[in-house]
């Protein structure tokens, strides 16, 4: 299965457009800071929001290392296997 | 306003938008982040060039930084030991000063162990950072102070937030944690933007039946609540079982320093490996002397905690009555939410051209990103300071 089509990036997309000002198509090249406007306060709250989508536990030190929504989704795959 | 070097190279090219945004609020008027006092009057007193301003954004709760029992310690210890320490606690740092003021923390607080350290954001760092290390989970409030996100940073725990004094939602988020590793648990018993209180007693019972233990930074709540301003966890009947609380000495202590208290003798041993109580010099001999007075006075006396809540109740009550909604309910820390920077940073200078200084609080500094008006109460105010700065806020 491609990165675009999996469950995960599917479920992501959803809570990135709901936490982007920007009206762009999420890609999983798309950068979160840069592209969605999405900083850095901001994405510890989305980090929050997907513990609770996904029943794990995210540290926030995991978030800092993230660029692109393809490494949000594989922080998360890494994280639901942990 | 600043050269930030157009090289995009430049150390300094990353704060390019930063003094965009300083250049835009200073434009309006005064600058809040360039404030500059040319003279202290008293607590509650200050002027700038030829105008005094009634201060309400100060911290200075108990109003003790005139007190002649404050003042007279700390020029005392000046002459006696000198205007600096010049060294780390752990080397040539630890004057009588110091081990006396941590036997009174003692003292006051009823537990076994004291730690004093040069300021509270130091205090933060020393104890997180080292109490939890890796394999371990701090679990921390989503408002918590930026000292508290840089002890994280320095701790090789991982950190887990939790959404802002819920325990609800610290339950939840305990329960998902694997079973190895310890667990620490970090709010603040008062928080210092919009003045809430934490339910430290509900947080210590999910804590516990999680495993975890509870740390409460009394910052700002340290002089103000509880019995002889014990604070938060006092107040709430939990003292003897919290496990660490912090404070510093900067607000009503009236002095600058920090503390970690504990009921656990061990407390003692993150002397020995403490990086930021490590590798920094000691408070100095006026700074201790001023804080070891400051607890003597309100270890003795609770005029001063009657007189600080009678002042933030009139406050309260006199904003809503003006129309405000201040965030949370009385306290000694009172903020007023505006609709946007702009709408902030206009109120505020309009506030100092009537001669009030309050704090001015914008993103990233507040909570859910907010802009504050920041209201700090202080027992040294008298009725009719009050009056005056609700009588600014009517004319707003
Ligand atoms: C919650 C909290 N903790 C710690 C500190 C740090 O205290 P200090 O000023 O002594 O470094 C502050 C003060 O700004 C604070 O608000």
């Amino acid at each position: 299965m491609t990165l675009a089509n999996s469950d995960t990036f599917e479920k992501i997309s959803a809570i990135l457009k709901a936490h982007t000002a920007v009206t762009v198509p999420i890609t999983p090249d798309l950068l979160i800071g840069a592209d969605l406007a999405i900083d850095s306060v901001q994405m510890f709250d989305l980090v929050m929001e997907i513990e609770d989508a996904y029943d794990i536990s995210f540290p926030i030190e995991e978030a800092s290392g993230i660029d692109t929504v393809q490494s949000l989704v594989e922080a998360i795959e890494r994280l639901k296997n942990v | 306003m600043f050269d930030t070097d157009t090289n995009r190279n430049s150390v300094f090219a990353k704060f390019e938008k930063l003094a965009e945004r300083m250049s835009a609020v200073s434009a309006v008027g005064r600058s809040p982040f360039g404030m500059r006092f040319d003279d202290m009057l008293s607590p509650t007193r200050a002027r700038i060039g030829n105008e005094e301003i009634l201060l309400a954004g100060t911290n200075n709760y108990l109003g003790l930084t005139y007190a002649p029992e404050c003042t007279t310690a700390a020029k005392a210890a000046i002459d006696a030991h000198g205007t600096a320490t010049t060294g780390s606690r752990l080397a040539n740092g630890t004057y009588s000063d110091h081990l006396d003021l941590e036997e009174a923390l003692k003292a006051y607080f009823g537990v076994a162990s004291a730690i004093v350290c040069t300021t509270g954001y130091q205090a933060n760092l020393a104890a997180l950072s080292t109490l939890a290390g890796r394999g371990d989970h701090l679990l921390i409030d989503a408002d918590s102070h930026a000292c508290i996100y840089d002890a994280c940073r320095l701790s090789d725990a991982e950190t887990i937030r939790f959404r802002h004094n819920s325990p609800e939602d610290l339950a939840k988020r305990l329960s998902r944690l694997p079973d190895t590793g310890a667990r620490l648990v970090v709010i603040e018993g008062l928080y210092s933007m919009l003045g809430d209180v934490a339910p430290v007693a509900e947080f210590l019972k999910v804590a516990h039946a999680h495993g975890a233990m509870l740390f409460v930074d009394e910052a700002h709540s340290v002089g103000c609540y509880g019995d002889h301003g014990r604070g938060v966890a006092q107040a709430q009947g939990v003292l003897d079982q919290v496990d660490f609380i912090s404070g510093t000495f900067s607000k009503s202590f009236a002095s600058i320093g920090g503390f970690i208290v504990s009921r656990h003798p061990a407390l003692e041993l993150i002397r020995l490996v403490s990086r930021p109580y490590l590798f920094t010099a000691s408070g100095s001999p006026a700074n201790v002397a001023a804080a070891r007075a400051a607890l003597g006075v309100i270890a003795r006396d609770d005029q001063l905690g009657k007189r600080l809540w009678a002042r933030a109740n009139q406050l309260h009550a006199g904003l809503i009555a003006a129309g405000f909604q201040p965030a949370s309910p009385p306290g000694p820390i009172i903020a007023i939410e505006r609709p946007d920077d702009q709408t902030a940073v206009a109120e505020w200078n309009k506030l100092m051209d009537a001669g009030i200084y309050v704090n001015l609080a914008v993103p990233p500094a507040t909570p859910q990103a907010k802009s504050l008006l920041r209201l700090s109460v202080s027992a040294a105010h008298t009725e009719a300071d009050i009056d005056r700065i609700l009588a600014a806020f009517r004319s707003l």
